[in-house]
């Protein structure tokens, strides 16, 4: 028994099988995490490796080139990266997205193994980092304080970190620029050197006084005590009371050669909000957890901390990606909703009937819900990208159910029972219903198989409309028929139509609507070669505006947050670097009303670390994020904004560098930027070069943000020994740099520790004895015989130049040169880079390219041109076995290059760029355009078949098929209107898709109205399709001599 | 004794089936799935893409007063909708066992 049989004869099962999907379907959507995109691993592994006082330079010949070399022959390596900074080396290998990364990750273990033996002996461990997108933070938080600033670190870690850690799916949560409390021991070096002591010696001393010993049992009585000396400082006070040596009889208190202060930590990194000093608390969650679920939570415990904290402490959100999340899932969940009710308008005014309405209006959650199973058992969240696919297939899922209710419609206006109808009918199209589902599937598909950053977009879209397709066409065969034969009822002999009823006003135009194609095509049948002629001038016409329309990556969102980096000359301390800041933040807050907070950071923390490899910083370089209100609550977009934020920085003497970004980083990582990368080993030579192309660069109009990787040279100090002397005293290099480094960065001699925390004591020469050349070289050190020797004596402290990184790609040294272009199409400004650099002169042995986001650009759009080709030929295979022909199918394909003309024209009228996404929708266009041209030539054949002339033919079925084709596209076309026309936070990513798909499937649909009947007519002979003639042939010998001359 | 033969569009079995019933008619056999063509304007039925629709026919043998009913109700059928067709055709039992 055929399956729609059963299901009209078992109402009840059937229902029963639906409501099963839709109790699953509603489960799945509520455990489903809400997320902004898909989870992605990017194939990258980093190798991280410190060599604690090593410069970029060394680091580079002794630590980086050894990795790259024993990494290279790694499997599916697709290329190698590193930067060599002072005291560590990055290296990032770059892998096949189908790569494996947790076999990665073993291979590179591996691999290191072999070249740890041959790294320098102080050399770490290096580290193999993994990324992931769920590493990135989900949550920063800003905090400010008054008067508790010096205590902030332990407030925040016992009353936030450890509340805020007990939440489920909270990955870590990281502090930056929090106060750190040290007790400094300041030294004066003339004093030290009158009392003939050393730094080490006074450290010794420190870190014998404060201990705590246990010391032995005594038996007293009857018990039995335990003996210990209690020797630990109680508080940083009695430090400087210590005895530190005797000198001429009299005892040396540390106070008599130090200060000792109780107090934060030297200021290397300024972190502010708003102004006030502060922290900021950085959280990320665990992978595979609910971003929008946790940050609800943190956002909750956080309101319940506040209340146990001093007043003085404020906490503010610097931003919070579940509001994006938030906004943009409810943004999308609306343009469902309109999508829906659009459709469901559509589908009432071409049947005009309310039950059969309701019919078509079930499948469509129907066939949603699945896509949520989907989601569900592939471990996927619901993000912006599968929500999006949700509403492109909102207008297609309806068609298969719109053929089989308009089939049993027929039926029953027939004046055969519903039940009856409702089988038989089925039984007619089911077929056809299912080819042109193929037809979609063979589209969408493909898209499932696309690698790479493009394929974490593409694939879910791809299975998301696949699945809901699919689901709709079973509902069409299954739960249409059974409602039918429940809902619809046989109309009583024309009931009275009333006046304002619907065959009386839409149903009559409608019906006028019909008549006058047909008359058109009957028209249009009679000259052909004018309508060819005319036809085939739009579409040439149609090409010349590709001229007019940009090409470009990927759209950029407005996520209402602005990052400026600003850079200083090199070598700018922190305090002069925040002096920038602050007169730039009034400004911005002057200038820009929308701002809602300001965070910002100058310098760096001391420790480097992962943070560094996001980064970049040093005393003179600041990050400052601004973040602005929501997108309804200001006219200005961040892109206007950050460009007029670009002319006010222009106009900074001191700021010799700023980069303004609008980007997070996110999907598309790298962003919308060109990147010229100049391979060279000379440094001067690439850098000339370099710095020709960033002034070139410069003069095109629309290159913004222009950055060249390598930093600036940066002023250093070296100690250059006189190895003779060195010998002479028995010291070597080694001993020097430490004793130096115990000087000036300190000897950290014990810690003091006070209710449970530990703070370091550090032990080093008070800031007056270490600020200049002359006062390093006055430093006296002491030799192994305890010899005391300035270090002047030993050799010259000397200023030099040196870059602070050096940056490999494919094992050589790179510079390259980055732009984001603002107002103009990345492909177009890529192109005038390359004639730029061409008139450059490039030493011979420099190899420059253009490459970043253009280079991805093409390789994307070289795959969506593998897969136009892929789907051009899949949809071919279907309709060429449909119709067992294969003229059909090349007739019914000359709707497609329409389908393009339509999309450039849209895309030109809307001042919309062709990016990667207008340009999927262009691919997705090639289903969905041919399914129209099936409907025509279908019926057309089927009226031929039943004995039809060919014009006659074609006219019947035009008449006939108008409706159902104006039904399908608008449902489609309507579907997608809510996308392309929205405007809320993340509806940039998705909104090209929807113009492009809107604009080729009307301009598509009407040309195919015309060409289609016209082309088949042109392609078929008159008769072919005749078989009664054909047979007759066949069987000539029946048929006596005066019969078959008569016929 | 008469044999009635009628032959229907399958979108009318249910009601050939009440009629059957109806009339209390309990000896019948039944064809589902036959094809068809009318002699004067009834489309064919084949089951194919072009002719989609198909027939199904029964024949049942009655009591000769039992004819007229048949073929009134069949009539009544037919007037539903012509173009959804049903026939009944009658001749002559010879003998049975």
């Amino acid at each position: 028994m055929s399956i729609y049989k059963s299901a009209v004869q078992k109402p009840i099962t059937t229902a029963m099988v639906f409501v099963a999907v839709i109790v699953m379907g509603l489960y799945s959507a509520l455990q489903l995490p809400i997320d902004l995109y898909p989870e992605i691993e990017p194939p990258y592994i980093s190798v991280m490796t410190m060599y604690p006082g090593a410069s970029a330079a060394d680091i580079e010949v002794n630590v980086t080139k050894l990795i790259e070399d024993g990494l290279a022959s790694v499997d599916k390596l697709k290329e190698i990266l590193s930067s060599s900074y002072d005291n560590m080396s990055v290296v990032t290998l770059e892998f096949q997205w189908e790569a494996n990364l947790d076999v990665a990750v073993s291979d590179v273990r591996n691999a290191l193994d072999w070249v740890i033996d041959a790294l320098p002996d102080n050399v770490d461990r290096p580290t193999v980092f993994k990324f992931n997108s769920s590493m990135m933070p989900i949550a920063m938080y800003a905090i400010t304080a008054g008067s508790s600033y010096s205590g902030l670190e332990r407030i925040v870690d016992e009353k936030l970190v450890n509340v805020l850690n007990r939440i489920d799916g909270i990955g870590s949560i990281s502090l930056a620029g929090a106060p750190q409390r040290v007790v400094y021991v300041d030294i004066n070096q003339s004093k030290m050197d009158a009392y003939n002591l050393t730094i080490e010696q006074i450290g010794n001393v420190i870190a014998s006084e404060n201990l705590n010993l246990p010391s032995g049992n005594v038996k007293m009585g009857t018990e039995n005590y335990q003996l210990r000396v209690e020797g630990e400082f109680a508080e940083s006070s009695e430090i400087k009371n210590l005895l530190v040596g005797n000198y001429a009889g009299k005892s040396v208190y540390l106070k008599d050669v130090a200060s000792v202060r109780d107090t934060i930590k030297d200021l290397s990194l300024d972190q502010r909000v708003n102004g006030y000093s502060g922290l900021t608390m950085v959280i990320s969650k665990q992978s595979g957890a609910n971003t929008v679920k946790i940050a609800k939570q943190v956002r909750a415990e956080l309101e319940k901390a506040k209340k146990t904290l001093p007043p003085d402490i404020a906490i503010n959100e610097v931003f919070d990606s579940s509001t994006f999340i938030q906004s943009s899932v409810n943004n999308l969940t609306e343009t469902l909703l309109y999508a829906l009710i659009f459709v469901i308008l559509v589908v009432l005014v071409f049947l005009g009937r309310w039950r059969a309405t309701l019919i078509i209006a079930l499948t469509i959650p129907l066939s949603l819900i699945c896509a949520f199973i989907y989601l569900m058992f592939t471990g996927n969240s619901l993000n912006i990208i599968s929500l999006s696919s949700l509403s492109i297939a909102i207008g297609m899922v309806v068609d298969d159910a719109i053929v089989v209710l308009e089939n049993i419609t027929r039926h029953v206006e027939r004046g055969s029972s519903p039940r009856e109808s409702a089988i038989y009918a089925t039984n007619e199209v089911w077929l056809s219903v299912i080819a042109t589902t193929l037809v979609i599937v063979a589209v969408f598909l493909p898209l499932t198989m696309v690698s790479g950053m493009t394929g974490v977009l593409f694939k879910q879209l791809g299975w998301i409309v696949t699945i809901t397709i699919l689901a709709s066409a079973v509902a069409a065969i299954t739960i249409t028929p059974m409602l039918s034969s429940k809902l619809l009822k046989i109309r009583t002999a024309e009931q009275k139509a009333s006046r304002f009823g619907y065959e009386r006003t839409v149903g009559k135009w409608l019906g006028g609507l019909d008549n006058w194609y047909g008359n058109l095509l009957g028209w249009c049948l009679h000259h052909k070669k004018v309508v060819i002629a005319i036809v085939l001038l739009i579409f040439v016409s149609s090409l010349f505006l590709l001229k007019y329309v940009k090409t470009d990556y990927m759209p950029q969102t407005d996520q209402s947050q602005i990052s400026v980096m600003i850079e200083l000359q090199t070598g700018t301390r922190v305090e002069e670097t925040m002096k920038t800041i602050r007169s730039f933040e009034e400004l911005a807050k002057e200038k820009y009303p929308e701002i809602e907070l300001i965070s910002s950071s100058a310098g760096s923390n001391d420790d480097g670390g992962i943070g560094a490899l996001f980064n970049t910083n040093g005393t003179n370089i600041s990050n400052t994020t601004f973040r602005l209100v929501d997108i309804d609550e200001r006219t200005r977009s961040v892109f206007e904004i950050a460009d007029d934020m670009r002319k006010y920085l222009k106009e900074y003497p001191e700021i010799i560098n700023y980069n303004v970004s609008t980007s997070d980083a996110g999907l598309g990582a790298g962003g919308n930027d060109i990147q010229v990368e100049i391979f060279g080993y000379d440094f001067d030579k690439s850098n000339t070069v370099a710095h020709a192309i960033r002034d070139s660069i410069a003069t095109l109009k629309g290159a913004e943000n222009i950055q060249i990787s390598r930093k600036n040279d940066r002023p250093e100090l070296q100690i250059k020994f006189d190895k003779e002397k060195l010998t002479q005293h028995g010291l070597s290099g080694a001993m020097v740099s430490t004793f130096v480094r115990n000087r000036v960065d300190g000897l950290i001699a014990s810690k003091l520790r006070e209710e449970g925390e530990e703070y370091d004591i550090i032990v080093r020469l008070e800031e007056n004895s270490r600020n200049s050349i002359s006062k390093l070289e006055e430093m006296t050190l002491t030799t192994p015989v305890g010899k005391q020797i300035k270090l002047r004596e030993l050799g010259k402290v000397m200023e030099y130049w040196s870059p602070p990184n050096i940056e490999h790609k494919r094992k050589e040294r790179i510079v390259t040169v980055s732009t984001t272009p603002v107002g103009v199409a990345l492909g177009e400004l890529a192109v005038d880079i390359q004639a730029k650099i061409n008139k450059i002169e490039i030493p011979s042995e420099l190899i420059v390219r253009v490459g970043g986001a253009y280079e991805d650009q093409q390789e994307s759009f070289m795959n969506l041109g593998m897969l136009l080709i892929m789907s051009l030929i899949l949809v071919f295979i279907v309709m060429a076995s449909q119709f067992e022909s294969l003229s059909n199918p090349f007739v019914i394909m000359f709707s497609i290059p329409f389908a393009f003309s339509g999309s450039f024209l849209a895309l030109y009228l809307t001042n919309t760029t062709l990016n990667l996404i207008a340009a999927l929708g262009m691919v997705l266009l090639v289903g969905i355009v041919v399914k129209n041209g099936i409907v025509l030539v279908d019926y057309t054949n089927l009226m031929r078949d039943r004995g039809m002339h060919l014009n006659d033919a074609i006219k019947a079925a035009g008449r006939s098929r108008l409706r159902p084709v104006l039904m399908t596209s608008m449902t489609t076309i309507l579907g997608m209107l809510p996308m392309a026309l929205s405007t809320g936070e993340g509806s940039e990513i998705w909104s090209p898709m929807g113009i492009s798909v809107i604009g080729g499937l009307t301009f598509s649909m009407t040309i195919t109205l015309i060409i289609i009947p016209v082309m088949y007519a042109v392609v078929s002979k008159s008769g072919e399709r005749d078989k009664i003639s054909k047979i007759r042939k066949r069987f000539h010998f029946m048929d006596d001599a005066s019969n078959g001359k008569s016929n | 004794m008469k044999a009635i033969f009628i032959v229907f569009n399958q979108a009318n079995t249910e009601r050939v089936e009440y009629m059957l019933d109806r009339i209390g008619i309990r000896g019948f056999t039944w064809w589902e799935n036959v094809q068809g063509r009318g002699s004067v304007a009834g489309e064919p039925r084949k089951g194919t893409h072009t002719w989609p629709e198909m027939n199904s026919a029964v024949i049942t043998v009655v009591p000769d007063e039992k004819t007229d009913e048949i073929l009134a109700r069949v009539k009544k059928i037919d007037e539903v909708n012509e173009e959804v067709g049903i026939k009944a055709f009658v001749w002559n039992i010879e003998a049975l066992v």
